[in-house]
């Protein structure tokens, strides 16, 4: 099998500068949560402050992946589990953290005009966002439709959202986030 | 009425350590939370407080020592926090204590957001 017909594998690697950390990209189950969240937590325990914010930061990204992206991978156990992209690099002053997945192009206005709004806030009125947005119900699949404002508070920076049209239906969302060391 | 204890873990998902106590009214929450299904998992915590209000109808002091919650844990104690604000409104005694790393100050901040959100008088105690 010539899987050089289905990955540039060199393209893939020469995207990754020296200071990548880990680069994931497939479904978003619980394994893998465990996987990069025992990593976050053992490999940047040297500095707890900064790797309780990596990994806070994660845990919402992960989980919006693995519940709203457009791409997904039915697993052993029937479940449908969210596919997406998860690199974690480190440079001198911050961990920088990105995802991305495919999402349907009917959500990507509201995903752009949230982001917008949340970098639009200072820390103040993100929190008051916050309280305002977690009143509402639960989403339908349990979340409680703040965890990108989270990803604001936590990271003490603002969101760098990028959409990439795909085709009629689908775009490529992405999102990268640092944290001060 | 029965007592509700859950065994906490911190496995693939951080389950909690649950111990609410009919006869002394104390609700104990700690450890860590970060559930497959979230409302599934508040539910019976839920209920749990309804009913002690509803039956027992005596004081009831929630003590959180959570280190970590998710977006969607958060949601599940504000559900939790506003039936406490009900019953104390309705003359019910309520105490709440929230443990806290001091130098956690998202922590902190996500405490002081709650008692804007309900109201009530938390009791924010560092260690």
């Amino acid at each position: 099998m010539n899987y050089s017909k289905q990955v540039n594998i060199l393209d893939y690697h020469s995207s990754f500068d020296q200071d990548t950390r880990i680069s994931y990209k497939g479904p978003i189950d619980e394994k893998i949560l465990q996987a990069i969240g025992t990593y976050i937590e053992g490999v940047l325990n040297k500095n707890q402050k900064a790797s309780k914010k990596v990994f806070k930061i994660f845990i919402e990204l992960a989980q919006n992946i693995s519940y709203y992206s457009a791409e997904k991978n039915t697993m052993k156990n029937n479940k449908e589990i969210g596919v997406g992209m998860v690199i974690i690099s480190e440079a001198e002053d911050t961990y920088n953290f990105m995802t991305g997945n495919l999402v349907k192009n009917d959500d990507i206005v509201s995903i752009i005009e949230k982001s917008e709004i949340i970098n639009s806030l200072d820390r103040e009125e993100l929190r008051e966002y916050k309280r305002e947005q977690r009143k509402l119900p639960h989403s339908q699949k349990g979340g409680a439709n703040i965890g990108l404002i989270q990803v604001a508070l936590t990271s003490s920076h603002p969101l760098d959202i990028e959409v990439i049209p795909v085709d009629d239906d689908l775009s490529f969302f992405s999102i990268a986030v640092k944290i001060d060391k | 009425m029965e007592n509700l204890e859950i065994e906490g873990s911190h496995k693939n998902f951080f389950i909690p350590s649950v111990s609410f106590n009919a006869k002394t009214g104390i609700c104990e929450l700690s450890g860590e939370s970060f559930l497959e299904d979230t409302v599934e998992f508040y539910k019976p915590l839920i209920n749990w407080v309804e009913d002690y209000i509803e039956l027992v109808h005596g004081p009831l002091a929630l003590i959180i020592r959570l280190t970590y919650f998710n977006t969607s844990t958060s949601r599940s104690i504000l559900d939790i926090l506003n039936i406490l604000k009900d019953y104390e409104e309705s003359g019910g005694e309520v105490v709440i204590n929230w443990h806290f790393d001091e130098n956690d100050i998202d922590m902190e901040e996500d405490i002081d957001d709650y008692i804007i959100d309900t109201g009530l008088d938390i009791n924010k105690i560092p260690f």
